[in-house]
């Protein structure tokens, strides 16, 4: 859902914390629903990454069958109730929607939430438990395709078990997306849907530290790795250790876990990078009070990995960009305290492999924005130690997979979500990584019908 | 005088009478509404006629459910 | 999962949804489509001598914006030989042997006629026979559809020939265009139809283009009437059901069909008397794929209330259908509006103001903040206010407990007929 409106900053930091869009009244809902022309061969669909029957669940708003409407988006995500919220419609099902040269495109996201939302008040099952068929599954992290493949694989009659090393069970969801674009009671809901269906998760548990990758792979038939990504790589540049500079992660993570605190009122906040996470930590420091947030990014607004949404929403913040400005250096005081950052101008020059033009400094050009606070938001490291405990093959922390089964090189264990992406593999968004999870699912459970059929 | 005042001062005529004592002896329906022909009990020595135009209909509801609460 | 198998007159079917006689079930590979996609029986398209139809069939109504509120046709019956027909039948039949197919049929009032068709159908191995006395327009100027279902003798005389013959159960399919349809139903069932189904359409003519002048649709510049379908007819037609089911001389089952959309629509046919539901214009809007929540959300309904087959709903509406005369007189609604939620768009005072009892008073709080309020003693409880209201929930019709019982028209009248005396107007 991705028509956020940004600039409404209350001086209560709690209330900027809670989500921005009201939601859909039922009024609303049936009128949205019944513009939805029903469509045949439905080109949202094939723009869904989960193949969500979107037609279907709106005609069923439009009928008043909210639980069929519910179970039609759950059954093809796992995780519709988050996605409704997050996901970039504009780019996916609503950017198809045969209606946008028309008039407007149908609110799928909207809608999606309205069905999901009535879902989670019901507070009732929508699933049962397959056949157990006695074989094992662990599954490491439960993300939303650590919770999707668990809930697929549990549907199939498998025994599961999701590792977690966080305090509590649902990964990026939970602690790595703003509260007021997803708040955590949505991501506790379908951790529940999981949980209900027989599967275990075993949160603070650390493997490679509570638990080893040889017992995992000794007890259980299949090992799934969805651990995602970490922390912020460091910048490489002087004063990263002074006080006042933070992973962005960790940044937006500190407010899912706890109250807002006042530490950031009237400062001023510099974000480097311009990807999504970076407009999260922007938009997050606006929220806790910061009197002036910048983000600073060494190319310009048409190479930015973030949405055009998430841009919009962060200029209606009131957040500034600074393009074709890369950070040399932090600046400290005697007391070890942010007081400005370094930065050089840049020019784009030759087509890098990548295929956008790279950043090239202009000597000379060295200048300082003051500020009391860093915030580092250049992309995310890997948890390359845990990959190579297994022995699965990987370029550069992206594990290596079957682009169909998503196998690793190892045969008992399969990959999904963002350990697998980069690398020209897949979208890191979570309904990517929501398909990815279905179909680990899909080839483990094929991987023993295989077997069987061959005994 | 709104027809709801209009309807309460019929009701409360039709009230009277029949604290009064009062009987009916003929109700008559027209274009112009309902007549209602009360007269004094039997034991009240010269039997007077009084007649009670209905002109609400809530008072034409009125009068046929007192009858009913009266059987 | 709630049991949705339904016996209607004997035909059983997996579900309450039907294709009714239409354009849908012209052939062997459309009514197999819906098969697949859910429907639990099909009427097939109106078999009888082949006819020959005009080009521009169709016409339909857009009522602000929302596309086919009702719908218009002058298409006929089949144009195919019955031949074909009943090897499609055949077919079909064979691939879906638990599904209902039953035999749509018109032939002109003549008994060798009826004889000869009932006989050739039911070779084929239909389900039912359902005879087409309601199509309104093109047949009817023939002698058929409509213009024998009109004549309660003709519906008579035509259903007993039928079952002289017939071994499958028998549906006649009735016409809204005539005042009572409890009489050509009371004919069908004297006739010794099995069951009735309702309505067919309604003569109907969709418009006139200002620009041409010419009816819409038009064949080549003229136009004829048609028969009117869709969402628009339902209260039409669950009127129709409603009347013949509470009727004691109407006892077969009711097949209920007029504008049903959506498996609420279907359920309401079903509280009023309906078996089963035949669909078509909905079908042809969407797709047979719309079946599927037909199912699912009936499915669902059911489960919800408790209930384990749909055959124990049919018709548990029908006692609360009655006469004006037997309405509550001293039963008493009141609007009332909920200003926390009311946005003022001053709706409800117009409405009341001009075409109702004028007591929607428009009033200013100490803040000089408008807002509405009703004059309850005023109110008469019409419903008009809560009607044209645009929010949900901001006009409530509040029932207001009466101290005087229940009344109605008819016990009014038996309560003060002892003292109606002959009088001439004063």
């Amino acid at each position: 859902m991705s028509s956020l409106t940004g600039g409404q900053i209350s001086l209560n930091l709690t209330d900027n914390f809670k989500e921005i869009h009201p939601g859909l009244t039922k009024r609303e809902a049936i009128e949205e629903a019944n513009r939805c022309l029903y469509c045949y061969d439905a080109p949202c669909i094939k723009a869904c990454p989960t193949s969500i029957e979107i037609p279907k669940f709106i005609k069923k708003i439009a009928s008043g069958n909210l639980k069929g409407s519910a179970k039609t988006i759950l059954e093809a995500n796992p995780v519709g109730a988050s996605c409704a919220r997050v996901c970039p419609t504009e780019e996916l099902c609503e950017g198809a929607c045969v209606l946008n040269n028309e008039t407007k495109p149908i609110s799928i996201g909207h809608l999606q939430r309205y069905a999901t939302d009535w879902a989670m008040q019901q507070r009732k099952p929508l699933f049962e438990v397959g056949e157990r068929n006695g074989k094992k599954v662990a599954i490491i992290g439960s993300g939303p395709a650590g919770l999707s493949a668990a809930r697929e694989l549990s549907l199939l009659g498998y025994q599961v078990t999701i590792f977690e090393a966080e305090k509590e069970a649902g990964g990026l969801n939970r602690y790595g997306i703003v509260s007021f674009r997803l708040p955590t009671e949505v991501v506790q809901w379908e951790v529940e849907q999981v949980k209900q269906l027989n599967v275990d998760i075993k949160t603070n548990t650390v493997v490679g530290i509570d638990i080893t990758t040889e017992e995992l792979l000794n007890q259980f038939d299949r090992v799934v790795v969805a651990v995602g990504m970490g922390n912020v790589p460091h910048l490489g540049i002087e004063g990263e250790t002074l006080k006042g500079v933070y992973d962005a992660i960790e940044f937006v993570k500190r407010t899912k876990m706890e109250e807002p605190t006042n530490e950031l009122v009237g400062k001023k906040v510099i974000i480097i990078g311009a990807g999504n996470t970076a407009i999260d930590a922007a938009t997050t420091a606006v929220r806790l009070g910061a009197a002036n947030v910048k983000i600073v990014y060494r190319r310009t607004k048409n190479e930015m990995t973030a949405y055009q949404f998430e841009y919009d929403f962060a200029k209606q913040d009131g957040v500034e960009f600074r393009w074709l400005t890369a950070p040399t250096k932090i600046i400290g005081n005697e007391q070890n305290e942010v007081v400005g950052l370094e930065c050089i101008k840049m020019d784009l020059g030759e087509i890098g492999l990548d295929g956008r033009q790279k950043p090239v400094p202009i000597q000379q050009s060295e200048f300082v924005l003051e500020t009391d606070v860093v915030i580092k938001a250049i992309g995310q490291s890997r948890h390359i130690q845990l990959i190579e405990r297994f022995g699965l093959d990987h370029s550069k922390g992206v594990v290596e997979v079957n682009p169909e089964t998503y196998q690793t090189s190892q045969e008992k264990v399969y990959a999904c979500g963002d350990v697998v992406f980069g690398n020209g593999q897949g979208e890191a968004m979570v309904v990517t990584a929501a398909q990815q999870g279905k179909e680990v699912a899909k080839a483990i459970h094929r991987s023993f019908v295989l077997q069987s059929e061959i005994a | 005088m709104s027809e709801h005042m209009q309807y309460l001062e019929e009701k409360r005529k039709i009230d009277s009478y029949f604290d009064k004592g009062y009987q009916i002896v003929s109700i008559f329906e027209n274009l112009s509404g309902t007549f209602v022909d009360f007269v004094t009990s039997h034991d009240a020595g010269e039997r007077e006629i009084v007649e009670l135009q209905l002109l609400t209909a809530e008072a034409r509801k009125y009068i046929a459910s007192k009858l009913i609460v009266a059987n | 999962m709630a049991d949705l198998r339904i016996n209607l007159a004997g035909i059983k079917s997996p579900n309450p949804f039907w294709l009714a006689s239409a354009p849908p079930t012209n052939s062997g590979y459309q009514v197999q489509r819906a098969f697949d996609a859910g429907w639990g029986g099909a009427v097939w398209k109106t078999l009888g001598e082949p006819i020959i139809n005009t080009t521009s069939r169709f016409a339909a109504l857009s009522f602000n914006g929302q596309r086919v509120a009702g719908f218009n046709n002058i298409e006929l019956i089949t144009d195919r030989p019955l031949e074909v027909n009943l090897k499609e039948i055949y077919e079909t039949k064979k691939r879906f042997p638990n599904h209902a197919i039953i035999a749509s049929l018109m032939v002109e009032p003549k008994q060798e006629k009826w004889h000869e068709i009932v006989k050739r159908v039911e070779e084929v191995g239909v389900d039912g026979l359902e005879l087409n006395f309601g199509c309104p327009h093109g047949m009817a100027e023939r002698g058929m559809g409509a213009a024998s279902g009109q004549v309660p003798e003709l519906v008579e005389k035509q259903t007993y020939w039928v079952k002289e013959v017939a071994k499958t159960p028998v549906i006649v399919k009735l016409t809204p265009n005539i005042t009572d349809i409890t009489v050509t139903a009371e004919a069908a069932v004297q006739g010794g139809a099995d069951a009735v189904s309702m309505i067919n359409t309604i003569n109907s003519l969709m418009g006139v283009d200002l620009d041409t002048w010419n009816t819409i649709p038009h064949v080549a510049g003229k136009g004829a009437h048609g028969g009117y379908c869709g969402p628009a007819v339902k209260p039409i037609a669950l009127n129709m059901v409603g009347e013949c089911a509470r009727n004691p001389l109407i006892n077969v089952p009711i097949s209920g069909i007029g504008g049903i959309s959506n498996w609420q629509d279907a359920v309401e046919f079903i509280l009023m008397g309906a078996t089963g539901v035949q669909v078509c214009t909905a079908a042809m809007h969407h797709g047979f794929s719309i079946v599927e929540d037909m199912i699912d959300g009936l499915n669902n309904y059911l489960d919800e209330k408790g209930i384990t087959s749909i055959m124990d709903i049919v018709g548990k509406a029908v006692p609360k259908y009655s006469d004006w005369g037997d309405l509550d007189l001293n039963y008493k609604v009141v609007a009332r509006i909920n200003n926390d939620v009311c946005i003022n768009c001053n709706k409800c005072h117009i409405s009341c103001e001009d075409t109702s009892h004028q007591c929607i008073d428009m009033l200013k709080n100490e803040k000089g903040e408008p807002y509405l309020k009703v004059r309850e003693e005023d109110c008469v409880g019409c419903n008009l206010c809560a009607i044209v209201c645009p929010v949900e929930g901001a006009i409530n019709m509040v029932e207001m407990k009466q101290p005087l019982p229940s009344m109605t028209w008819n016990e009014r009248q038996s309560s003060i007929a002892r003292f109606k005396m002959d009088k001439v107007a004063k």
